[in-house]
């Protein structure tokens, strides 16, 4: 599509959008046609611009204020009077537009249709990355192994499947967490692969689901999933980069090291909401001065509920402000090195809270390292857990990148805890009180208060 | 041109200043990011994409810092547009009522947890 029908099109915008943004969205059109050229993405951008375009009418032809005042006046006088979507009559070339857009849309879809019916031998598949969520880098990328993917506006080649499966069927074996599932997995895999289960998918979004459903089948783990993105991927990286790292000390200083809420409830009682265990380079002194501002508290109550996970550095850390003496927490396995690595608490010198009742509230939310926080301390017998049962996430999990495209979330360690010899995988971690969310701060206070009045 | 409410959040408005939120983009580098973070789900046009930024520039919620090249596109100056601090709440808000709507779907067991 030429720049000339580009500007022709803009024209069917709003006038007051044209004059503000005109250039903006002629440059980005160009900006978009320069990087889109395949025919599949070419008929997306020009069915993006169509469903734009009649977006952008509905908002504009909007009854705007000056109409609804005009309006107003008019029936001071009690005559009744129909409100305008626009005071002026659209030009006779919107209408000619409309038309020729209609045509496009229509010739557009036939077009899509056509070729997904007559290159995959199916109707276009359903879902976000079916026929408009191609994308064309993955076409091109594809386009040496196989032909039709491109022409057939579809997303993936058989290539790019088999790629994906090998890609898997490697990293199952290599470094899930359990050897024997992995293998197994990896085994179902490649046996659908050969009979040619497979071969009739050519949409990125269904293999990735596909995948995943057949692999949780075998192994019941929830945290193991293929995805599939239509743009290309990000780089794999190890570490996040020097800009990531900056925005999180950002972010982290914006939010107090996510520690939500800090305080002293009546009955001296110590509360803390914490909504991450963030990384203790950053946030370790902020956690150190609050634990500081608690530290005289007769009673503590740790606030989990809206808490999703983090560093597992940080949750020995704060668990140090509980033990007196170093505690063995817990134990990460590593499959991919066969290693495990202790986690023990350290002693904080100075401390008051050792032997202070701990009370830490729980909701379905709370997750992963929050979930170890709990877990670790009812093994250990060190707090009461009020709440819900907790979400039930306890692998640790690696984004793979697989291609351009694919992406495998992959399970390649556990925690071992050196009291139950288990995990909460799936299962989450039972309150010692089963209560409402909402309910479990309430709870909390009064047993604490009734506690400090017995003794 | 009637002023679009920003409350309730559109989805539009929202992915923008999550797209803003690592750093300062122009319209296309914003188009880009949105259609990445949301897999290709989500791939602004110019009128949604230009009137969305414009509620939120009239909102406060972005800034338009300046106006320079993109060397890898090339030589035509560009708008580019930078998260504010109220915009950067406002997504945080919006963030934290997904995550609650989360929750309640845990909770009733029709999504669970995964742990990336």
């Amino acid at each position: 599509m030429s720049e000339k029908i580009f500007s022709w099109l803009l024209r069917l915008y709003p006038s007051h959008f044209r004059e503000a943004y005109g250039d903006e969205a002629l440059q980005l059109l160009r900006d978009r046609a320069r990087d889109e050229k395949a025919f599949v993405a070419r008929m997306r951008l020009c069915l993006d611009l169509t469903g734009d375009i009649a977006a952008a009418l509905l908002r504009g032809y909007n009854p705007p204020q000056k109409a609804a005042t005009a309006s107003a006046g008019g029936n001071r006088d009690g005559n009744p009077e129909f409100l305008l979507l626009k005071t002026q009559s659209p030009h006779p070339k919107v209408f000619f537009a409309g038309a020729v857009v209609s045509l496009l849309v229509l010739f557009g879809s036939a077009m899509a249709i056509r070729n997904s019916a007559l290159f995959s031998g199916n109707l276009p598949l359903a879902g976000p990355s079916g026929l408009f969520g191609f994308d064309e880098t993955a076409s091109s990328t594809n386009s040496s192994h196989n032909n039709s993917a491109v022409v057939g506006g579809k997303n993936l080649s058989e290539g790019e499947r088999q790629q994906v499966i090998r890609e898997i069927a490697e990293d199952l074996r290599k470094y899930y967490v359990y050897p024997d599932v992995g293998q197994k997995m990896a085994d179902a895999v490649l046996a659908r692969e050969h009979q040619g289960d497979y071969n009739t998918i050519t949409d990125g979004q269904t293999f990735a689901a596909l995948l995943t459903d057949q692999m949780r089948e075998l192994s019941r783990d929830l945290h193991l999933s293929v995805r599939y993105s239509a743009t290309r991927l990000p780089e794999e990286s190890d570490r996040p980069n020097a800009t990531e790292l900056a925005q999180y000390r950002i972010d982290m200083e914006r939010f107090n090291c996510t520690l939500e809420t800090v305080r002293i409830l009546p009955g001296n009682i110590g509360y803390v909401k914490l909504n991450e265990f963030p990384d203790p380079p950053v946030c370790q002194d902020t956690v150190v001065a609050t634990m500081k501002t608690i530290g005289n508290a007769d009673t503590v109550i740790l606030d989990l509920r809206r808490n999703g996970g983090g560093n597992p550095y940080m949750v020995s850390l704060i668990a140090g402000y509980f033990f007196e003496r170093p505690a063995h927490l817990n134990d990460i396995y590593n499959r991919s090195d066969n290693s495990t690595e202790e986690f023990w608490t350290r002693a904080v010198p100075g401390n008051h809270l050792a032997d202070k009742p701990l009370y830490i509230l729980t909701s379905s939310y709370t997750f992963s390292g929050a979930e170890e926080f709990c877990y670790d301390m009812k093994n250990l017998k060190r707090a009461t857990i009020i709440g819900e049962v907790t979400g039930g996430g306890a692998h640790m999990v690696r984004p793979r990148r697989l291609d351009d495209h694919f992406m495998f979330n992959l399970p390649f360690a556990r925690p071992i805890n050196p009291v139950s010899k288990t995990d909460w995988e799936g299962t989450g971690v039972q309150p010692d009180i089963v209560v409402a969310p909402s309910a479990a701060l309430e709870t909390a206070e009064k047993l604490a208060q009734n506690k400090s009045t017995r003794n | 041109m009637p002023k679009r409410k920003l409350d309730p959040l559109p989805s539009a408005a929202f992915q923008i200043l999550l797209s803003l939120a690592d750093e300062d983009l122009h319209g296309y580098g914003i188009m880009r990011r949105v259609a990445e973070q949301t897999c290709g789900r989500i791939r602004l046009g110019p009128g949604t994409l230009y009137s969305s930024i414009q509620s939120l520039l009239e909102a406060k919620h972005i800034q338009e810092i300046d106006q320079r090249e993109d060397g890898r596109l090339g030589p035509e100056r560009r708008r580019y547009y930078r998260l504010t601090g109220a915009g950067r709440k406002l997504a945080r808000v919006e963030a934290d009522r997904l995550a609650e709507i989360l929750r309640v779907a845990r909770a009733k067991r029709i999504l669970r947890g995964e742990y990336v």
